[in-house]
């Protein structure tokens, strides 16, 4: 069974504390994305994960056995490399028969699950050739065959697609998340793109500097995220940040003041807030929507056209960080235009901006 | 420091102003396309006066007779050299050909090129494997294994003669043991088996250096993928190891093929020219007594098994060239 318990996981390098406490919890089936900025320890924890690297302290369980003092091998786990990792000498089959021989499974067995993984990759025609003759994209399937025929509780994968150009990327990204469908085996997915954790993961684990910040599904991360780093990290163009304050109406409801007549309506939680108190008020540039006179006033600076979609670039009067809008479809705002702008109903982060986390929201 | 600075500037100045002008001068007459020509010269001449010319004079010497030195007084006899190097009734048995001394020479080279390779090789590789590691001290170690190569190889004898000698330390150690003494440099088997030692001992380090830098552009994912794989660490080396360092013990191969062919002195410093009688003898040292150190100076026959010796090794690196090529594709 392919479920994976981490509990108080540490991990130092020397002096450098690269995991803090990491407890996670991943059921069987699931495919979990960790996500992060570079040096956050993503990489580090999958190789912990994996047993290519001890922990300093805490416990590991797959399939509720306590794995910590397992090799590799005995781990019941297959790890896909960023490099790919081939054996440069062998032929594509030779690669996937390797982990299977050195197990002593029967030849006739080795040969069905090469056919079978070959076959749902699609590399039949290549299996006699060299990695060196492979493209990029071949190599990476090759690599993603060598992990299949063990017939893994866990598949690990460490930024996988990052040395695939962009189409090829997105082709692969389908390809893995259609793999995962029909085997139903746990997958771990390391990357630092938000934009693959988004699209492939049920479940998100966005880390800092060896922290846990937020573990949820891609649109709970999305929609709530519990602070202003995950806020910042997940979506793109990055959500507006504008400082305010906070200013509690007549019937109680928790309002953002950004310095001008029109307020901005949030779902704060009224009890946990002080009128007056200073807050971050984050929008998507998604969750922008022109308004015709109450709104805020957006002085544009230029815009970029998609085709399907206009990212409009300017400045809130007032407020010191650069806004995006964004409008679907056709849109040619003149440079210097005044629009108003207002965040959709539901669509206004807050956040403390000595904690930078999330502020409790009240029943709506 | 500012002083000696501004000295050494002026020194490179003073150089440069003294180079540019013939240099200028040779650019306008030739032109510049052929101007590297006229900077490889310099080392093209000596190459030629004291590597290609020796090369053609000793083929030119094979062909004459006498004693004489100068190649003008010597008579010309044809393949006579060459005739005389190769007659034997039976090229296993060194008693029964013309020039018995040169079979021997032949027969010894020959078990010594043998054991000397896989010895060196095999030591070697162990050395390399194990520095590869990430063990305490390995910089120390490194170092400390290549440090022989930098040594004279006269140096190298006399330091294992004395320690072989009959009152040498080995023999010291020994009696502390209540072993007997035994005088190892005048017994034909230790006296062979010691010849191999050192030279293992000698060589090693740079042979070691060779592959273990082939070792360290192996990727370490390689390793991770194979403990993935489950595989056991003599598997590791048989199956992914040794073939990504096929190219690097090729390498190494052929080096210490045509070195151990070319054997000659730290043995002949350790075996007191060869000794006892002529069991190390070797082929260069055949060819060095034969041309200058006996009474009669052969230097027709000593060309002709110079010749034979070079054609030998020639073969030698084209096979394993070609084997090369193999194992690259």
């Amino acid at each position: 069974m392919g479920d994976l318990k981490l509990k108080n996981l540490n991990k130092s390098f020397g002096a450098v504390h690269v995991l803090h406490d990491v407890n996670l919890r991943i059921d069987n089936g699931e495919f979990v994305v960790f996500v992060g900025p570079s040096g956050c320890g993503k990489s580090t924890l999958l190789r912990i994960i994996a047993g290519l690297e001890d922990v300093t302290s805490g416990s590991i369980a797959i399939g509720g056995r306590d794995v910590g003092a397992l090799s590799p091998a005995e781990r019941k786990i297959a790890m896909v490399f960023q490099s790919y990792a081939l054996y440069p000498h062998m032929s594509v089959r030779k690669n996937l028969a390797f982990g299977l021989e050195n197990l002593k499974f029967k030849r006739a067995e080795i040969d069905a699950r090469i056919t079978e993984a070959a076959r749902m990759l699609a590399i039949e025609p290549y299996l006699d050739r060299r990695p060196k003759q492979l493209s990029g994209g071949q190599r990476q399937r090759v690599a993603i065959g060598r992990a299949i025929v063990r017939d893994p509780d866990i598949f690990l994968f460490d930024e996988p697609l990052s040395n695939l150009d962009a189409a090829l990327r997105v082709q692969t990204r389908a390809e893995i998340t259609k793999l995962h469908r029909e085997m139903q085996t746990t997958m771990i997915y390391v990357t630092h793109d938000q934009v693959e954790a988004m699209t492939m993961a049920d479940k998100i684990v966005v880390l800092r500097a060896g922290r846990i910040e937020q573990v949820g599904t891609p649109l709970e991360l999305f929609d709530h995220p519990r602070n202003l780093f995950v806020a910042g990290f997940l979506g793109s163009p990055r959500m507006n940040i504008l400082k305010g304050r906070i200013t509690i109406g007549d019937d109680r409801s928790v309002l953002v003041d950004v310095g001008y007549s029109t307020l901005l309506r949030t779902d704060v939680d009224s009890t946990t807030v002080a009128a007056g108190q200073e807050v971050l008020a984050g929008v998507r540039p998604a969750h922008f929507a022109l308004a015709d006179a109450e709104g805020l006033p957006f002085e544009v600076q230029y815009h970029e056209s998609l085709g399907t979609e206009t990212y409009v670039y300017g400045k809130l009067q007032g407020q010191s960080e650069q806004v995006i809008v964004h409008q679907p479809g056709h849109f040619a705002p003149a440079p210097g235009a005044i629009l108003k702008i207002m965040p959709l109903d539901g669509r206004l982060h807050v956040f403390d901006p000595a904690s930078e986390l999330a502020l409790a929201r009240g029943r709506a | 420091m500012a002083r000696a600075t501004g000295l050494a500037d002026r020194a490179l100045d003073l150089v440069m102003a003294l180079v540019e002008a013939p240099i200028n001068a040779i650019e306008r007459l030739i032109g510049r396309g052929r101007m590297p020509y006229v900077f490889l010269a310099p080392n093209l001449v000596l190459f030629g006066i004291f590597t290609f010319l020796p090369i053609a004079i000793a083929v030119g010497y094979a062909f004459t007779g006498g004693t004489e030195l100068l190649i003008s007084d010597r008579p010309f006899v044809g393949l006579d050299n060459f005739r005389k190097l190769l007659t034997c009734e039976s090229y296993l048995v060194p008693g029964s050909c013309e020039e018995s001394l040169f079979w021997t020479a032949i027969w010894n080279t020959l078990w010594f090129v043998g054991f000397n390779v896989a010895g060196t090789l095999l030591v070697a590789l162990v050395t390399a494997l194990i520095l590869n590691r990430a063990i305490a001290a390995r910089g120390f170690f490194r170092a400390m294994f290549l440090y022989p190569v930098l040594l004279s190889p006269v140096v190298i004898g006399l330091i294992w003669k004395w320690f072989l000698d009959r009152n040498g330390l080995l023999n010291v150690f020994l009696q502390m043991l209540g072993v007997p003494p035994e005088i190892f440099l005048l017994d034909v088997g230790w006296s062979r088996f010691f010849v191999v030692v050192v030279s293992v001992w000698f060589h090693m380090g740079f042979y070691t250096l060779i592959l273990l830098a082939g070792l360290q552009a192996i990727p370490k994912d390689l390793y991770e993928a194979a403990a993935i794989d489950a595989a056991t660490p003599s598997r590791t080396l048989f199956r992914i190891t040794l073939p990504l360092l096929a190219p690097n013990l090729l390498v190494v191969l052929i080096l210490l093929m045509i070195k151990s062919v070319q054997i000659f002195d730290e043995a002949w410093v350790l075996t007191n020219g060869g000794g006892p009688g002529t069991a190390n003898t070797f082929l260069v040292q055949y060819i060095y007594q034969m041309a200058f150190a006996g009474d009669l100076r052969l230097f027709g026959l000593a060309s002709a098994a110079s010749v034979l010796m070079g054609l030998v090794l020639l073969v030698l690196t084209l096979v394993q060239l070609r084997l090369g090529k193999k194992v690259e594709s």
